[in-house]
């Protein structure tokens, strides 16, 4: 198993968030996480990637225990993640929104960069190179110097990833892909992740709401509801579940 | 004719030490986008600390003597950043502000309330002129040189900047000054980030403190005074929040507005207490971004070329 938590708790007050979640995935898995609004899935991103402590219950990553580790730490060790609302710099272009997350062999330190030392510019030229052919990859290669803010929505979600992969992670969070983009674009994405899984070799969880979308794409679901895991198993079980259509799906099957 | 001079010297002088002043005060402000009030603390620091060194190794030669206490000035200031740094920066917005506005006025109050044999307490302290080995004067030839050695600290300390905002460190503030949450899960440590642009901006403002009181000949904690502070402010809001060339303008702004004033008869003169509040009033209602707003003349001059005539 590359990531698995136990007994996943989070209360804020009194509002148990997420209630003893238990998850495994393992290398190469793709998964998706769904419930409805509220359900605790976006506090099990937050409590996954470090961003928030866990009441209680542990986190395994590559073996080793990360239940205290914080969002900068997780993000070094491999877990990267995109939002749901995007959060671009928006001040910065876009190969430097790459760029800022890039980490090269050897660290660039205050020295190297005020003087202009060569290690700055092996660095710099490492994370040029880098960054730029990310970019390509996700096919932004033709607007490194624009503004974030000025790309149609789709490429600033690709631009998201593209920031992700460059912490070259071994688990990749992302928090509902598909929102705002039309059924071609859904499905250019699903081409996406999945070549980006084979090319990358990533671990994917993923949130969404569309479950055209995530029934299509994922080998496995859980299923969170008032915080607790209702259901877990593979898009043809989920979807006959009895607690999932009464929680969540509506009568579909 | 020689008067006349002197007065342009001097302001060009003091223009160069607020245009240090301003550009480490915005690299902290405007680029790390933190809410730092005790900047004139730094200032008061790098000038005491030069100040000590001079009065304290007055057997070494004044050339060497300058510059050691230059040295001096920038390590006291930067230990002083990183002091207050890594306990103030968890805080956010106004609470920041009130922190190291605190900082800035113990500075002040403490060297204010310390006995007269050491700094002068509150009544000031000379500072021997050691560049005078150099000039013999203290007035053309000084004040050329002192000129001279001001605009190679500020050339030297927008260069670094410049250098260190377009480098993979300096892009990583600028990630966290945007949106801190989003850098920390995308592995940068924003404490890091936040206390390295501290340090630098209050080692410059040291050094900046160590001409000053080189300069001046003679200091004392009045010199250091929270309308200080707001005037370094009122340059970076004028020349635009994060950007060096906007320093640079904004400083001449406000020191030529406050200097022409000054000679002006008292009953004018007095009024900039006035006018510089009204005008940073003023810019904040109306032009928010200040004059260049987060560019620089480079990026300009390059828009204007690519633009068909």
């Amino acid at each position: 198993m590359i990531f698995e938590a136990r007994g996943l708790t989070k209360r804020y007050g009194g509002l148990t968030a997420v209630s003893g979640v238990d998850m495994e995935l393992a290398q190469g898995d793709l998964v998706g996480l769904i419930g409805p609004n509220g359900a605790g899935k976006t506090t099990c991103f937050n409590l996954i990637t470090g961003a928030d402590a866990p009441t209680s219950g542990t986190i395994r990553f590559k073996g080793e225990d990360v239940t205290r580790a914080r969002d900068f730490q997780m993000a070094r060790k491999g877990v990267a993640r995109t939002f749901q609302n995007i959060r671009l710099w928006k001040e910065m272009d876009v190969l430097d929104n790459v760029r800022a997350v890039c980490r090269a062999g050897e660290p660039c330190g205050f020295a190297a960069a005020a003087l202009r030392l060569p290690r700055f510019r092996r660095v710099e030229r490492a994370v040029t190179e880098k960054a730029t052919s990310l970019l390509q990859r996700l096919g932004l290669g033709d607007v490194l110097a624009e503004s974030p803010g000025d790309l149609p929505y789709g490429d600033q979600r690709r631009l998201e990833i593209a920031r992700a992969l460059a912490l070259d992670p071994d688990l990749l969070l992302l928090d509902e892909p598909a929102a705002g983009m039309n059924p071609t674009e859904k499905a250019r994405l699903m081409e996406t992740v999945r070549d980006l899984r084979r090319e990358f070799d990533l671990t994917i969880l993923l949130i969404d709401h569309d479950m055209k979308f995530v029934m299509g794409i994922c080998e496995r679901i859980y299923v969170l509801d008032h915080g607790e895991r209702i259901a877990h198993g593979t898009p043809a079980e989920i979807r006959c579940d009895k607690k999932v259509i009464e929680a969540y799906l509506g009568s579909e099957c | 004719m020689s008067g006349e001079l002197l007065f342009w010297l001097n302001l060009l002088v003091t223009v160069g030490i607020y245009t240090l002043l301003a550009v480490s005060l915005n690299l902290i402000n405007g680029h790390a986008g933190m809410f730092h009030l005790g900047h004139h603390g730094f200032w008061a620091l790098g000038a005491y600390a030069a100040t000590w060194l001079t009065l304290n190794a007055a057997s070494l030669p004044g050339p060497l003597l300058y510059v050691l206490s230059l040295l001096l000035a920038m390590a006291v200031a930067a230990i002083g950043g990183l002091t207050i740094g890594i306990p103030c920066l968890r805080l956010r917005g106004d609470y920041l502000a009130i922190a190291t506005l605190g900082f800035g006025e113990i500075v002040r109050i403490a060297v204010q309330n310390s006995p007269h044999d050491f700094l002068g307490g509150s009544l000031g302290t000379k500072v021997p002129r050691v560049l005078m080995e150099v000039t013999r004067t203290t007035q053309v030839p000084f004040r050329f040189l002192t000129l001279a050695i001001v605009a190679v600290a500020c050339a030297a300390a927008i260069l670094v900047f410049r250098n260190f905002l377009r480098s993979l460190p300096g892009r990583r503030l600028l990630a966290v000054a945007q949106d801190e949450t989003a850098a920390g899960l995308l592995g940068i440590d924003p404490t890091r980030s936040k206390v390295l642009a501290f340090v630098m901006g209050s080692a410059v403002a040291g050094l900046a403190g160590g001409l000053y009181a080189h300069y001046m000949g003679g200091i004392n904690p009045l010199n250091f005074n929270f309308m200080e502070m707001v005037k370094m402010f009122l340059v970076i809001v004028l020349g635009g929040m994060g950007s060096l060339s906007g320093c640079v303008i904004g400083a001449f702004l406000v020191v030529a507005t406050e200097q022409l004033l000054n000679r002006a008869p008292e009953a004018i003169a007095s009024w900039w207490q006035v006018l510089f509040p009204l005008i940073l009033a003023l810019m904040i209602v109306f032009r928010p971004q200040g004059i260049f707003g987060r560019k620089e003349i480079t990026d300009m001059i390059r828009a204007w070329r690519r633009s068909p005539a």
